[in-house]
């Protein structure tokens, strides 16, 4: 082989060889272009949560008991830029046989700027945190809610209408602000359900007068490790009966204060929870009517109501066992005190106790006695007492 | 009755108001360039959090907080902005802890 050849092979080698490295090249660009997972800006989530469980009741004597109907609630949310996005729930429960459908909520929501997002919809209204925050069976730490809150209670949970929020930086606490327009509640003038008269009815959508409500709620978290929060509640509205009724003039002033506080404490191996909310509701003065003997009575009273509530619950999570870990105990206390003079006169206390285990952060097996004591009610005159026990199994997802 | 309503309402609302507006001209007191200059990095040591510390702290209040891993980046974003406007949290703790949850995810 003479040199002239030689050189020949090496040329065509290193031909050959720079074919390789740009094909080499060339493909590894080409398959990091079909390979990099650039994710959308649109995405959306399926998500919610459930619960099941098995319930004992002792109602003044008389015993009943019910595996319950699982509850499903699918969530929707759709985040269709860093700025925009919709959220909606919906709810299936088994009642008796029925399957009961809601839209717990609906709402598209928009950050206008780093201190102000707004809401449009149906949406939680922000009347102290219980409602919007704490209710879903995957955060709610006992299987029941407390009085005051939920079928014929006194806060308002959802409307539709319009809210801004937003927070700031104090430079260490922290301010949260809300404020909303919505349609309002109506109030029952006891045509429908006499012993109901004069109780306003929230889960109403529909408004009945020109009248809408306005709201707020500001929290502060004093504390820089954003442990504790308090939290004041204001819900107003002119009127709450419909444009030509007697109750066009019957207008409503809630207001609310709440607290929570979560904090690891060392000593104690664990995570305290404390959460409370007081929540006040001043009705104008109605006549309203009831039937004795065929002949319609006025009667008035003085439209006032409240409720309360403290939980306090303690999780181990310092504790060496496994098992322990997991561990919750709860203990909650609420009260509520309906009109005196109305058919709906109460008053109720009740102690919830719990024992909680997590499977997981989204997933509790929640084992609770609860003790109610209600003097009147509109089902029933002189004291009950009722005594629960309840499992409860929520999971979200 | 009316009347003492609508004058209750009128004052908690404004009180309202006058904190909301109070707080939003009410610029983020961290160090003004003279209190950086003197203070240097102490102040700034003071006040900024990791995203991590903030998610400990911040994510723990309504329900227990979930980790990193338990969404992919796409789903943190998501859960981000639903959590930004939920919860009502500034813009400061949730960019860090959402720049820590796909970090460590
Ligand atoms: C002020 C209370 C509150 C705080 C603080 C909070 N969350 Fe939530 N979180 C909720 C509520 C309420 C829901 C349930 C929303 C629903 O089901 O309607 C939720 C749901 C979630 C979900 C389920 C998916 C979703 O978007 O609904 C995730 C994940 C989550 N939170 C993560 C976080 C993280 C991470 C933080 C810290 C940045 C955080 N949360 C702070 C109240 C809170």
């Amino acid at each position: 082989m003479g040199i002239d050849q030689l050189y020949q092979n090496l040329e065509k080698m290193k031909k050959l060889l720079m074919t390789l490295i740009i094909l080499g090249l060339g493909s590894s660009a080409l398959a990091q272009t079909y390979n990099t997972f650039e994710p959308s800006k649109t995405q959306f989530m399926l998500r919610g949560y459930g619960h099941t469980g098995f319930e004992y009741l002792d109602t003044g004597g008389e015993q009943e008991s019910t595996f319950l109907g699982a509850t499903f609630a699918p969530i929707f949310l759709y985040k269709h830029s860093d700025k925009l996005m919709f959220e909606a729930e919906l709810e299936f429960e088994l009642e008796g046989n029925e399957l009961k459908t809601g839209l717990e909520y609906a709402d598209v929501m928009y950050v206008l700027n780093k201190h102000m997002t707004v809401r449009a919809g149906k949406f939680l209204l922000p009347f102290g945190t219980f409602m919007e925050r704490l209710h879903p069976a995957w955060i709610n730490r006992l299987p029941s809610r407390p009085l005051g809150f939920g079928h014929d209670g006194i806060a308002p949970a959802s409307d539709i209408g319009v809210e801004l929020r937003g927070a700031f930086d104090l430079g260490g606490p922290k301010m949260n602000y809300a404020v909303y327009v919505t349609n309002g509640p109506r109030i029952k003038d006891g045509s429908e359900e006499p012993e109901e008269a004069g109780m306003l009815d929230f889960g109403y959508y529909e408004d009945v007068n020109l009248a809408k409500a306005l709201g707020g709620r500001i929290g502060l978290l004093p504390l820089s490790d954003s442990s504790m929060e308090w939290g004041i509640s204001a819900y107003t509205t002119n009127s709450t009966g419909a444009e030509d009724s007697d109750y066009k003039e019957v207008g409503a002033f809630l207001w609310a204060l709440d607290l929570s506080y979560v904090k690891s404490i060392t000593p104690l191996q664990g995570v305290v929870d404390i959460k409370a909310q007081y929540n006040s509701s001043n009705v104008d003065t109605a006549t309203y009517y009831e039937i004795e003997d065929g002949i319609s009575e006025p009667y008035s009273f003085d439209n006032q109501s409240s409720s309360f509530y403290t939980q306090l619950s303690y999780r181990p999570i310092m504790s060496g066992s496994d098992f322990i870990k997991q561990l919750e105990f709860v203990g909650r206390y609420s009260d509520f005190n309906a009109p005196e003079g109305a058919e709906w006169e109460e008053k109720s206390t009740q102690y919830a106790f719990g024992l909680n285990y997590w499977l997981s952060w989204r997933s509790v097996v929640k084992l609770s006695y609860q003790t109610t004591k209600m003097e009147g009610g509109h089902d029933s005159d002189g004291t009950t007492r009722t005594n629960g026990l309840f499992v409860h199994w929520a999971i979200g997802f | 009755m009316k009347t003492t309503t609508n004058f209750k309402a009128a004052i908690i609302l404004s009180v309202m108001a006058s904190i909301m507006v109070a707080c939003s001209s009410n610029k983020k007191p961290i160090a003004t360039d003279t209190a950086t200059e003197v203070a240097g990095s102490e102040v700034d040591f003071k006040i900024e959090k990791s995203g991590a510390q903030l998610w400990g702290e911040v994510c723990n209040r309504c329900h227990i907080a979930p980790s990193p891993a338990d969404y992919n980046d796409t789903d943190w974003e998501t859960i981000s902005l639903h959590m930004r406007v939920r919860a009502n949290l500034t813009e400061e703790e949730i960019t860090k802890i959402e720049t820590f949850l796909k970090s460590a995810n």
